[in-house]
């Protein structure tokens, strides 16, 4: 009977959930249009490159060639369509941004709930090994981890990032780990008995997913701006569909910032970096009001 | 919705951005007159206002050409490597058995403190030299064309002796390449013993070897050393330099000085190719050496009033080179093959619209001087025209087999051309991306790689851990010099004292890994490290015959597809001077400075 009643209220509280999401997306159209942005990428990095042939036609004759229905971003200095470029780009961007995400958030909450949680020694070492983490600076790391390691799938790149970044959500999941195991429901629990696992994993954990997964997205840009910044930067092994790559070809090959020919060629991948912060924006301020009613405009 | 609105204002302002740069252009050149000469030095991207005026500096502000002179000014002429134009030295003469050369400075010429240049002024500088390590005056003992002897005569009169043990047609070209300072400014740099040490370290024993640390350590003084106020036996001295350019004023001194028109130069600052597409777009450079520049650049760069593009001769070109250690490039036809796949035409128009003409096929040789060097037989090699039916028999006829539209390794494994790059070449890296392209649409499965920079190419290439990649061959003029780039070290041979060695493949920077002897058709079993070799050392008549087995050799056995042969593309501004060098004239191959100090340059009335 009990386990009946349960059920029943737990399957109510998903129902009210949704609807609640369902109501804050409504209320702005922007949030919407949000998630049809990243719902857009996730299709163009999945089955996007599956459009196009795996070596894309290039016409010599038509290099730089300007916008046309045919090409909507112009070509680039091989005369290949920039627009097939930036869908096949993205499968690497996306899929080695969405690791460095999972690796940050998965590492980074990890360490910060069992640190803020256990306190003492534990909390001590680890914490002490952030400070260290975040004092290495990540942009000169990663250059000097070029000239030895390759980056050559977009999982490696991701594994280098997400390690390099988890610092800082450690920190903050911490500091709010300290301050929700003082309060009452974390108290009653340790009152009742439970395991230390049943109060991280059932009682903290969920108090603190939106948090967590908002930072998650915040990830997904930044992993977005580091490897752009270090392909076109040219310190990365040359892939020419890799949206940094191009943006260095547009810029050095094509003289885009002298020159309106190459122009195209530069602001396709930019654009798609900027829809892409735009998208992860509009879902995060939607996420923020979903999760803490305190903002809800009701 | 705060965060949407900055968004979209930060979009606006990037359009707004984009709109009015591509609007901000062909803005004319005006000030028509001036008798300042602007420029960019080509040698030296990113001008360091605490620079020495030191010419050994890398970041020195000693400009070649104005305010640095060399003995003479290579002509770089298309078979002669020992035409020059005068400089420091107004003649020479060498020897019949090209065992000295006497060099007789320029009369009234004088340092811009007024003191005279003289002999000993030459004597020192080649000690200098000796510390640089410059070809004639290289310490290793048995370096071909080295100087043997260097005699004060009079004083404008220097005599340099070659040591004949193993001598070189470009021991000339090695003496006057010769930087000249002045000896009361610099002397203090070098011991009084000097020249004893030079003479030490040419032995072979211990005390040779301490003798040649102890100069590599001058060397490395030599660079570092201040010399203070900048003292030039050039046209031009140096007034004054800030981050944005170099400003050098004319020398009363110099002996042409009279036929020197404009009054000072301004060497401009640069640290990337698009800084100089601008200044040359508004008309800012009356010259500009060769720079890569993309067609959409170069035709605004053509609408700029008074702007003139003109093309010469470079003598250098580019080749795909392979690693024949590695599998299947150890096979000839595997080598053919791809020389017949790659169009290099469609390479060139991709790569290097403006600065390249496609390889006519592949000798080793650039084009312009193939045809003086072979003439008519030139036109009796295989030119290599793209064919994709001769490639694929070639391919066969090496055992490879295609599966599925693709081809595998004889064993069935499959097989990847990895073609290699530094990062920021970025006509090769479109060169490379071209090829992939075309070899990809042909069952040729394909990749190109970077390295982080040009050193480590290098490093990595001369250590076997490339496939292919690009080479830069045809580097003329001396026939020895244009050979040793694929039958010299890095395909295996050494020349030491004359006596040329072959290492094995992967041995001693041997990466290209050619046999030691190859079979052409017509010349039958040839050593072609050997020939290079000879080509230091025989007559002009001897020269031209070894110049074309050897131009057989490298078109039968492919070490490299030449890719393009580089054309020398620059920049002139009519407006304000006139008495340019025009296209294909030899004067293109020097620093714009000679031009002027040559008295060629002239006001516009």
């Amino acid at each position: 009977m009990t386990s009946v009643i349960l059920e029943t209220s737990s399957a109510s509280l998903r129902r009210n959930f949704w609807r609640g999401v369902w109501r804050v997306m409504k209320r702005k159209p922007s949030r919407m249009a949000g998630v049809l942005i990243l719902i857009g990428f996730a299709f163009m990095a999945t089955a996007g490159p599956l459009f196009y042939p795996d070596n894309l036609p290039r016409d010599v004759n038509n290099t730089y060639g300007p916008m046309t229905w045919e090409h909507p971003f112009g070509t680039d200095g091989q005369g290949k369509d920039v627009l097939a470029q930036v869908v096949t780009g993205s499968q690497y961007v996306l899929l080695s941004a969405l690791v460095t995400a999972l690796i940050t958030v998965v590492l980074g909450t990890a360490i910060g709930l069992f640190s803020g949680f256990k306190r003492g020694r534990w909390d001590t070492v680890l914490m002490r090994l952030t400070d260290m983490k975040l004092t290495i600076p990540g942009l000169p790391l990663l250059l000097v981890l070029s000239t030895v390691w390759k980056f050559g799938s977009a999982v490696e790149m991701g594994l280098v990032l997400g390690l390099l970044n988890w610092g800082t959500v450690a920190r903050a999941v911490r500091s709010q780990t300290l301050s929700l195991r003082e309060r009452g429901f974390i108290e009653a629990a340790r009152g009742l008995g439970l395991s230390t696992g049943h109060i991280i994993g059932k009682e903290l954990l969920p108090t603190m997913a939106p948090y967590i997964a908002m930072n998650m997205l915040i990830s997904v840009t930044g992993a977005v701006y580091a490897q752009v910044g270090l392909f076109f930067l040219g310190v990365l092994p040359y892939e020419a569909d890799n949206w940094g790559v191009m943006l260095n070809l547009a810029v050095f090959g094509g003289g885009a910032m002298t020159t309106a020919a190459a122009l195209p060629y530069l602001l396709a991948p930019l654009l798609a970096i900027l829809l892409l912060t735009l998208g992860i924006v509009l879902v995060v301020d939607a996420m923020d009001e979903i999760f803490n009613p305190r903002l809800r405009e009701e | 919705m705060k965060r949407l609105a900055a968004v979209v204002a930060l979009l606006g302002i990037a359009a707004a951005s984009a709109c009015s740069s591509s609007g901000n252009t062909n803005k004319s050149a005006s000030g028509g007159g001036s008798a300042v000469y602007t420029t960019i030095d080509g040698t030296k991207p990113g001008i360091d206002p605490n620079g020495p005026a030191n010419p050994f500096a890398p970041k020195g502000n000693s400009f070649s050409g104005y305010n640095a002179m060399k003995l003479a000014w290579a002509k770089n002429h298309l078979t002669d490597p020992n035409q020059f134009y005068p400089g420091i030295a107004e003649s020479w003469e060498v020897a019949p058995d090209n065992s000295s050369i006497t060099i007789r400075l320029q009369p009234d010429n004088k340092w811009s403190d007024g003191k005279p240049v003289t002999a000993e002024d030459v004597k020192l500088s080649l000690a200098i030299a000796y510390t640089q390590g410059s070809t004639a005056f290289a310490l290793q003992p048995g370096a071909a064309g080295a100087a043997a002897e260097v005699t004060v005569v009079d004083d404008k009169t220097v005599k340099v002796t070659q040591d004949m043990s193993n001598p070189s047609q470009t021991f000339a070209r090695g003496v006057l390449d010769t930087a000249v300072v002045p000896a009361h400014v610099w002397s203090s740099v070098l011991p009084a013993d000097i020249w004893d040490k030079i003479k030490a370290a040419r032995g072979t024993d211990a005390a040779a070897e301490a003798a040649r640390t102890e100069i590599t350590e001058l060397g490395k003084k030599i660079i570092a050393h201040n010399p203070g106020k900048d003292v030039s036996a050039g046209p031009y001295v140096l007034e004054r330099v800030n981050p944005s350019a170099a400003l050098l004023k004319k020398n009363p001194n110099f002996y042409n000085a009279a036929n020197v028109a404009p009054d000072a130069v301004q060497l401009l600052n640069y640290t990337g190719n698009e800084q100089v597409w601008n200044y040359l777009k508004a008309g800012k450079l009356d010259s500009a050496p060769f720079v890569a520049v993309p067609a959409d650049t170069m035709a605004q760069i053509k609408q700029t009033p008074g702007n003139v593009v003109v093309k010469g001769y470079s003598p250098v070109a580019v080749g795909l080179a392979f690693n024949q250690s590695k599998k299947p490039y150890d096979n000839v036809h595997v080598r053919r093959g791809l020389a017949y796949l790659i169009n290099r035409a469609e390479v060139q128009k991709i790569a290097s619209p403006e600065g390249g003409l496609p390889a006519v096929t592949t000798t080793g040789i650039h084009q312009k001087a193939a045809a003086e060097w072979l003439g008519a037989e030139l036109n009796n090699l295989e030119p290599y025209a793209h064919d994709v039916a001769k490639a694929e028999a070639e391919f066969k006829a090496a055992g490879l087999t295609k599966k599925d539209g693709k081809w595998t390794l004889p064993d069935g494994k499959p097989w990847k051309v990895s073609m290699h790059a530094p990062a920021g070449f970025s006509d090769w890296l479109a060169a490379q991306e071209n090829i992939k392209s075309q070899l990809i649409d042909n069952g040729v499965d394909a990749e190109v790689v970077t390295t982080a920079d040009f050193p480590l190419y290098q490093t990595e290439m001369a250590e076997g851990k490339y496939d292919t990649g690009f080479w830069l061959i045809a580097l003329g003029p001396a026939p020895y010099n244009i050979f040793q780039r694929i039958y010299g070290s890095a395909n295996g041979w050494t020349n030491i004292a004359g006596k040329v060695t072959h290492n094995a493949p992967g041995k001693n920077g041997n990466w290209m890994g050619s046999a030691e002897e190859i079979e052409v058709e017509g010349l039958g079993k040839v050593n072609p490290g050997e020939l290079t070799a000879k080509l230091n050392s025989v007559g002009a008549e001897e020269q031209k015959d070894l110049m074309l087995q050897l131009a057989k050799v490298a078109n039968a056995d492919l070490p490299v597809v030449q890719m393009w042969d580089y054309v020398n593309t620059q920049f002139q501004n009519h407006s304000r001077f006139t008495g340019f060098p025009g296209d294909d004239h030899d004067l293109l191959r020097q620093p714009h400075g000679v031009w002027i100090q040559l008295g060629m340059i002239k006001k516009k009335a």
